[in-house]
């Protein structure tokens, strides 16, 4: 049964040729460090759907977020979970990402013909901190107000256009709901965005390339 | 590579479970696994609330019993705090009031049984009119005409010293 929608959606879509080269591709022998993208990749999932899920009870306005938060928390079967997926999962990001880093620094994986894989990985380091830093306003506690507070001022101090990166983050002068807002809006769309649009560059240059091999004593 | 493919030399050909099957196979086990951990919250935590109980009904007082017309429905307004999740607020609770004989009240429901619209006494016809579907009900809620499946809901109400009280939340 299976096997003959296999089929026939083969026949239409030419599926199977496609996951062949995807999964089915040939690849040097490489440890356990390699994975580290993979499961960067696997985290990114897993901040997407809690992420998603959020958003059904999160309402990222000054009188009620917080409140919502807490609902979350405390109120909705498992919310508990899935917040705490996304919470613990943000952390977990952010290390990987620089281990994923590290790993291809030390293997020289960055080099000819990869490139761009490590331009576009660089791009996903800065869009993974960015996630950090909008996120981290959202629950509109003490702690994420005063650490967005110390943020801004210290993207102030940045030569030249530091004021203007200050006002432009908090959508004013001040810390406001207006900072609230802008912060959720880049945190759930503009974010989501970039990071889809130089993953799929980045994992297409991975499949297109092939991954690096271990580098021998010549090497 | 050539050795390799000397090792596994029958691997399509044999029926039984190679190293690679049971790989797959594992591997699609480990992601049903992760979906369903991941998927059975996510539905909880999505409905969750829907199945809520509503919150306990309590006596609400509506208005004074002498500002009721004999033998017409008269609209009152009462204002309710209703809890709805992390939201509280302030909702306005509207009920037609009638009595034939000024000891026994009727409380009606404004909100038309067809599909939620507000329906409004009309004295020049002696009934009903709801704007949306042209629902016509009677004075006691029975339905005269249109499309409404069942007579305007009733609430249960009390007079006490003189203040109309109707069960509600």
């Amino acid at each position: 049964m299976a096997a003959s929608i296999g089929t026939w959606l083969d026949e239409r879509l030419g599926w199977r040729h496609i996951w062949d080269a995807l999964f089915l591709r040939k690849i040097p022998k490489v440890n356990w460090l390699y994975t580290l993208g993979s499961a960067t990749l696997f985290v990114a999932i897993n901040q997407i759907v809690t992420g998603i899920l959020l958003t059904i009870y999160y309402v990222p306005t000054p009188d009620q977020a917080h409140d919502t938060v807490q609902f979350i928390t405390t109120q909705v079967p498992a919310g508990w979970l899935i917040r705490g997926l996304h919470y613990y999962g943000a952390s977990a990001m952010v290390v990987l990402v620089v281990l994923h880093m590290v790993r291809v620094i030390y293997h020289g994986a960055y080099k000819y013909p990869r490139e761009i894989t490590w331009f576009s990985g660089v791009g996903l380091l800065l869009v993974v901190l960015g996630f950090g830093f909008t996120g981290y306003l959202l629950p509109w506690d003490q702690k994420a107000f005063w650490a967005t507070t110390v943020g801004t001022r210290i993207a102030e101090v940045t030569p030249v256009v530091g004021r203007w990166v200050l006002l432009v983050m908090r959508g004013g002068e001040e810390l406001t709901g207006v900072t609230l807002a802008r912060f959720y809006g880049v945190h759930v769309w503009a974010l989501p965005a970039a990071l889809l649009l130089i993953l799929s560059v980045h994992i297409y240059l991975v499949f297109r390339i092939g991954i690096s091999s271990v580098p021998g004593k010549e090497d | 590579m050539s050795a390799d493919d000397a090792k596994e030399p029958q691997e399509t050909q044999n029926d039984e479970v190679n190293r690679r099957a049971f790989l797959s196979s594992v591997t699609v086990a480990i992601g049903a696994l992760i979906s369903a951990g991941l998927g059975i919250p996510a539905v909880a935590y999505i409905v969750g609330p829907a199945l809520k109980r509503a919150e306990e009904q309590e006596w609400i007082s509506v208005g004074s019993a002498s500002k009721v017309e004999l033998g017409t429905p008269t609209l009152f307004k009462a204002n309710v705090e209703r809890k709805t999740a992390w939201i509280t607020d302030e909702q306005e609770l509207s009920v037609y009031l009638l009595t034939e004989d000024g000891r026994d009240y009727v409380a009606m429901s404004n909100i038309c049984t067809h599909l939620g619209c507000r329906v409004r006494w009309i004295d020049e016809q002696g009934q009903f009119f709801c704007p949306c579907h042209s629902g016509v009900f009677a004075k006691d809620g029975s339905v005269l005409a249109g499309p409404p499946p069942r007579p305007l809901d009733r609430y249960d109400v009390r007079v006490e010293e003189g203040t109309i009280y109707i069960l509600g939340g």
